[in-house]
């Protein structure tokens, strides 16, 4: 009992994290801009991703667990190089794209409280370099997820917006689909910032530097599926919230921070730019500071340079490279003027969405592999729903990208 | 002597003695026991669909995308492992495996074979960026990146754990080289099931396995212990040091920790549990119950007498201690200097006063004396000044190092 608890509590920390990193900058402003175009249109899919969300990272925790090893190194001892380095570049491509997004919500975090992006994000850079490369991880990773905390704050606000429960509650069950540019633009944006590659690469690799086996499969399988729904139940809530204020009241774009914090008025009135910003600041930093690190590792399995034994830049020099890469290229995309914040935001999302799929089917027929996983490969039904994902994630962006050479996105 | 690499061939035609392709060649066998650079002994083909087995005796030459036959023919046997065999590109290539004189991990880009005593054999592992790109580019290319340096296959070790017919069979002697420190860095640095191979093999030598254990950081001996019985975890403690077998007690689940101190020699039951009983922060909890300490009336030759017999670690015996008939701790002398005195040379004129601390000073504290004092060995006393351990350089060091020099990124908090 005392062991299973201990192991509970031992993953309860990259679940969470996780889960809290996928709420980051990219991730609200994506939710925003649904509930403010469409109102609860959307709400139906979140229960569907919810299930896939819990599906992959569950395959990702339990391949880490069964194999001891991450991702990105089964899939070149699997596949071969070739294919590992198309995914690795995916990956990259991908990460490079959220790490900007997230500089560019740091920004935009302490804009809402005066702070100029010249000042602020230079010195988040600075720090997060720092914090990876000499600092305590653990206790930065806690900071950060407990300045997410406020995002508590949308289900309230949700609540006091006063929405119409029966039209919600008609918008979860039902399915709204059009078929236009603009609605699988934010479909598409929704499911990548959702299932988000560097989580499952994250979550893997967490659950083999922390030792965890077979016999912690049912802790593991319980923390994943509670993170996945309290993170989702955070984004359906910012729907909820932005669908009752913005888009009820006619603002059907959200083109700032500013005007995503304004969801939160009816909870927290003129506090709300400071607690949105405090929350957006939490998500963004932990978001920033897990992904350069997840990027360099995937580098480091992918073409099997070093990153074991002992890691001080002059050791391990590729790995500290790549990581100072992305953290520079992301602030300094960041501080181009004139940006548009929220367009670029989900803009990144989307790219995430096309270039999901490619990790998703990797993770799914590694973990239905009866030789790399004997008795721990995906059961029958279990299989399917993970290959519906796949098939659906991949559908989606061939749709999108059909949209898009039509010129209709 | 031209380098074949084994990407190079796997993917060829098989071709029989008149040149006529049989199939594709997928795979190389070899077999890891015995032999500095181990031969191949037979190959995997597609044949009409069929995965089959070519035996060496068959092979007539291996080239670049091309295995040639000598006979016209071949028996359509189905390939089925045999007990020790490797596929080198299954079970090898892409695989981490230890650099052994490097002492560090490394993963195989390319796998290079060359035909050697009489027979094609595998003669070492491209871990460069290059031989991956080799692999990468078309065909076409490939040829004309040159092959870079390799690592000698004498000097790695591939891990075979993975591999159904091997499992934990095939011995690892060429680990036998390295310091236990740097075994526990690869244990460290390795999956789980590579970790346990490695320890795996170092448990041929009983020392060696719980040297490897003394270096190993908590969480890993927590790992790697949790799943042997109480008789085999007191096996392995009763080989250890004694401070360094109670932090193992220590990540032991509690119930389990009686039962496996009632397991050791009386003596070092008893050593273990008294340093249980201190915090692990202050001397107490530092030091080692082991040491060298005589009545201050022992001539020299006593006392080079005795350490010549114990088997006390050498680091704490850099330092005599001498007691009054009470026992109580009348003071030290460097082992050095007692060697340079003359024949016959009482301890009493030898010694001089010491710093001593109690078992609740503080680390820092110790550590402020060590650097003082320039000690290596620091005495821990209880009140009636009996001495009851040492506590020395090495554990301080270990403690007292600002966090982050040397850290591992440890990103996922682990501790």
């Amino acid at each position: 009992m005392n062991r299973r608890l201990l192991a509970l509590a031992a993953v309860l920390g990259p679940g969470l994290v996780a889960a809290n990193a996928g709420n980051d900058a990219g991730g609200i402003a994506t939710y925003a801009s649904v509930g403010a175009r469409y109102g609860y249109d959307l709400l139906w899919m979140i229960v569907l991703i919810t299930v896939s969300l819990i599906v992959v990272q569950e395959m990702a925790a339990r391949m880490g667990a069964v194999t001891g090893k991450g991702l990105a190194e089964l899939i070149r001892e699997q596949y071969g190089p070739r294919w590992s380095l198309f995914s690795t570049f995916s990956v990259l491509l991908a990460n490079l794209g959220i790490c900007i997004s997230e500089f560019v919500g740091i920004g935009a975090a302490l804009r809402l409280v005066h702070v100029p992006k010249y000042a602020s994000i230079p010195i988040a850079a600075i720090v997060i370099w720092l914090l990876v490369v000499r600092g305590s991880y653990k206790v930065a990773q806690r900071v950060f997820v407990a300045m997410t905390i406020p995002f508590f704050a949308y289900p309230i606000a949700a609540v006091l917006a006063h929405p119409h429960w029966g039209a919600v509650g008609r918008a979860v069950v039902v399915p709204h689909i059009q078929l236009n540019g603009p609605y699988v633009v934010l479909f598409v944006a929704t499911v990548g910032t959702t299932i988000t590659p560097f989580m499952q690469l994250y979550l893997q690799s967490a659950v083999v530097e922390r030792g965890l086996d077979e016999t912690d499969l049912p802790a593991e399988r319980a923390e994943v599926a509670t993170a996945s729904v309290f993170a989702n139940l955070v984004a359906g809530f910012i729907i909820i919230a932005t669908g009752a204020t913005l888009f009820v009241h006619g603002d059907h774009t959200v083109n700032s921070a500013a005007d995503a914090a304004r969801a939160l008025e009816p909870f927290a009135g003129r506090f709300a730019e400071a607690l949105f910003a405090i929350g957006l600041l939490g998500a963004s930093l932990l978001a920033a500071a897990i992904l350069p690190v997840t990027a360099a590792y995937v580098i480091a399995e992918t073409f099997g340079l070093e990153k074991g034994i002992a890691r001080r830049p002059r050791e391990a020099p590729v790995f500290v490279a790549t990581l100072t890469v992305l953290i520079c290229i992301g602030a300094v995309v960041a501080l181009l003027p004139h940006i548009p914040v929220i367009k670029l935001l989900v803009l990144v999302q989307v790219v995430n969405g096309v270039l999901l799929p490619v990790t998703l089917f990797f993770v799914w027929r590694l973990a239905r592999d009866p030789e790399l996983m004997g008795e721990h490969r995906n059961g029958r039904v279990f299989d399917a729903l993970a290959a519906a994902t796949v098939l659906a994630t991949s559908g989606l962006s061939l749709v999108l990208v059909g949209l898009t050479f039509a010129g209709k996105a | 002597m031209a380098v074949l690499h084994l990407s190079q061939v796997v993917g060829g035609d098989l071709r029989d003695a008149g040149g006529e392709r049989l199939g594709r060649v997928d795979d190389l066998i070899v077999r890891l026991e015995g032999e500095e650079y181990p031969p191949v002994s037979g190959a995997v083909a597609s044949v009409a669909g069929r995965q089959v087995f070519v035996p060496a005796e068959l092979i007539e030459a291996i080239t670049p995308g091309r295995v040639d036959l000598r006979a016209e023919r071949l028996d359509l046997q189905h390939f089925r492992r045999r007990p020790g065999e490797v596929l080198l590109k299954k079970d090898v290539l892409d695989r981490q495996m230890i650099n052994v004189d490097g002492a560090r991990l490394v993963r195989a880009n390319e796998i290079e074979l060359t035909r050697l005593e009489g027979w094609y054999r595998a003669v070492g592992v491209d871990v460069s960026v290059r031989g991956l790109l080799r692999r990468v580019v078309p065909r076409a290319l490939a040829g004309r990146i040159a092959a870079a340096d390799f690592l000698d296959w004498a000097s790695i070790e591939p891990f075979t754990g993975h591999v159904p017919t091997v499992r934990l069979r095939v011995p690892h002697p060429k680990l036998a080289r390295l310091h236990p420190a740097q075994l526990a860095d690869l244990v460290e640095a390795a999956s789980h099931r590579e970790g346990e191979e490695i320890i795996a093999a170092v448990a041929e030598n009983p020392e060696l396995e719980a040297d490897v254990f003394e270096e190993l950081e908590d969480q890993h001996r927590r790992e790697f212990v949790e799943e042997r019985s109480d008789d085999e975890i007191a096996e392995l403690l009763a080989r250890m040091e004694a401070d360094d077998a109670a932090d193992l007690v220590l990540q032991l689940p509690e119930e389990r920790r009686e039962h496996v101190i009632a397991l050791l020699s009386p003596p070092h039951a008893r050593r273990v549990r008294t340093l249980l009983g201190f915090d692990p922060a202050t001397a107490g909890g530092l030091m080692s119950p082991e040491f060298l300490c005589l009545y201050a009336d022992a001539t020299r030759e006593e006392a080079l007498e005795r350490v010549a017999r114990s088997r006390v670690h050498p680091d704490v015996v850099a330092w005599l201690y001498a007691m009054t008939l009470h026992r109580r701790l009348h003071g030290g002398v460097r082992l050095a200097d007692v060697v340079r005195a003359p024949e016959g040379t009482r301890l009493n004129d030898l010694v001089a006063s010491v710093q001593m601390v109690t078992p609740d000073t503080e680390l820092e504290e110790v550590a402020r004396l060590m650097t003082d004092f320039d000690l290596t060995v620091v005495p821990v006393v209880d009140e009636d000044q009996v001495l009851l351990g040492v506590v020395t350089v090495d554990d301080v060091l270990e403690l007292v190092l600002p966090e982050g020099w040397r850290r591992r990124f440890n990103l996922f908090g682990g501790e």
